[in-house]
């Protein structure tokens, strides 16, 4: 499976065929257990070749170049993971984007920069 | 191959459609998962009022609280008023604390008994229409939009739930179980650990492997090598099985609940088991929630006479997750087979008369 990644308080792995996936498990988890999940590695490659970057938006900003429809949100998760966030990080960090209208979303779980 | 719809023959396995069919996981939300009860959570999570969980069955998500009179009780996640979701996703071992229930849509806030307490003034003056005075505004019965409450019954500490209009009494689905777990102490023990596995099988294909242990020998060799499966049996009652596995040496009654000395496995239809070891001081629970036909979670808690497991228990702990790893492969090489056509029916074994059974009530939930 090209995603994998792990939860944090039981360490058990999740693996899927796609990014978004990932994103789908954690927020039924979400209802079962309190636990995050952080990437064991993501075969992709707009992961691969976006820089690094603490900065969420100029992640955005560079992976939207990659995608006509949006942004899959597990694509951007697993990028930020570089730094060390978990999927529940980028998650959080993107509702306050999207409060802030500085994204939109032109389908379920893909987003854009405004 | 010619495939039986008559599954009365003992032999006969559930036709394969039913497992891989999304229509059936379509149907068995209603026929199954609508009509029995369905196990929700433990009572020990929510010991103070206002203390709540959530739990999504099917496309059903309830809240589970303990009300001002010590009651656990059950209400949809969904507001009288306009139908927004209430609440987040709270989970049983991490749960929330609550006051009254309110929406924050228009915030509407119900009792923990589910009453309309309250709704802000906008609902009692008709200020932005023209066309009504505030006099003409009929105010809200608290009883008659309270929120949509769920059936709640329980069995010891096990919160069960019912969403059909007039189901069979828990007592009656659960028969002799209720009696025999009730017998125990089971509400004395802490939760201490819950995994949450996500497996692609469907969750028949897992309950299956559950009920039989004619695989173990081949596939559970660090497990059986302790059992006597000769002397062990497998006992089939109206909606639940029980798994009698004996102990090749004696245990130290210390390390059982249950009198007998053995390993004692309750399958409950639909889709929960209570897993007395027979080996530690403490007993397990898998819930086997199907995600779609082709994906379920394995839901496992552990329960200790402690929250902080010991090193025994962490390792005891560390073997069941073994078994289930082991029994995760099989599964998923089974639904592999199932899913590509090849056999449009299963043949079960004498000793497979659980799994039998297990067929026989999705049927007739089918068919009902």
């Amino acid at each position: 499976m090209p995603f994998v990644a792990r939860a944090t308080e039981t360490g058990a792995r999740v693996e899927a065929s796609t990014a978004n996936e990932v994103i789908a498990s954690y927020r039924r988890q979400q209802e079962l257990i309190d636990t995050d999940l952080e990437w064991v590695f993501a075969e992709h490659p707009a992961v691969t070749s976006v820089p690094a970057s603490d900065s969420i938006d100029a992640v955005i900003r560079e992976l939207d170049d990659y995608f006509e429809n949006g942004v899959p949100l597990g694509v951007l998760a697993a990028a930020m993971s570089k730094q060390g966030w978990t999927v529940g990080d980028t998650l959080s960090e993107v509702y306050e984007l999207r409060m802030s209208g500085s994204i939109w979303e032109p389908r379920a779980d893909h987003i854009r920069p405004v | 191959m010619a495939v039986s719809p008559d599954i009365t023959d003992e032999n006969n396995a559930l036709p394969a459609k039913y497992f891989t069919d999304p229509g059936v996981h379509e149907l068995e939300k209603e026929k199954i998962f609508g009509q029995y009860w369905v196990y929700a959570g433990h009572a020990n999570a929510i010991t103070e009022a206002g203390a709540y969980f959530t739990r999504t069955i099917g496309d059903k998500q309830v809240i589970i609280v303990r009300d001002h009179d010590d009651e656990i009780r059950a209400f949809f996640n969904v507001c009288a008023h306009r139908g927004s979701k209430m609440v987040e996703e709270t989970p049983m071992t991490n749960p929330g604390n609550m006051g009254r229930i309110r929406c924050p849509y228009h915030m509407w806030s119900y009792d923990l008994d589910g009453d309309l307490e309250s709704t802000p003034k906008s609902f009692k003056e008709a200020g932005l229409n023209p066309e009504l005075d505030d006099d003409d505004v009929c105010g809200l019965d608290a009883s008659e939009n309270g929120l949509n409450e769920v059936q709640t019954d329980r069995i010891g500490p096990f919160v069960f739930l019912n969403f059909a209009d007039d189901p069979m009494p828990l007592a009656e689905q659960a028969g002799t179980l209720k009696t025999e777990l009730e017998d125990m102490p089971l509400e004395e023990y802490e939760h201490a650990a819950r995994y949450v596995s996500e497996v692609d099988c469907n969750w028949k294909t897992f309950a299956g492997n559950y009920s039989e242990c004619d695989h173990c020998h081949a596939n559970h060799q660090d497990w059986i090598t302790d059992i006597e499966l000769d002397e062990s049996n497998l006992e089939v009652n109206d909606y639940h099985w029980i798994l009698h596995y004996t102990h090749d040496e004696d245990v130290d009654d210390e390390l059982r609940i249950h009198q007998e000395k053995e390993a004692k496995f309750y399958y409950f239809w639909p889709n929960f088991t209570v897993n007395m070891y027979g080996t530690a001081d403490g007993y397990g629970t898998y819930i086997i929630d199907p995600i779609d036909e082709g994906r379920f979670q394995l839901i496992a808690d552990y329960y200790f006479s402690d929250a902080e497991m010991t090193d025994a228990e962490q390792e005891f702990v560390q073997t069941s997750r073994q078994l289930q790893e082991e029994d995760f492969e099989l599964v998923e090489r089974q639904y592999e087979g199932l899913q590509s056509g090849a056999l449009a029916q299963a043949q079960l074994g004498p000793n497979e008369h659980t799994v039998h059974k297990l067929h026989r009530l999705a049927q007739e939930a089918y068919e009902a």
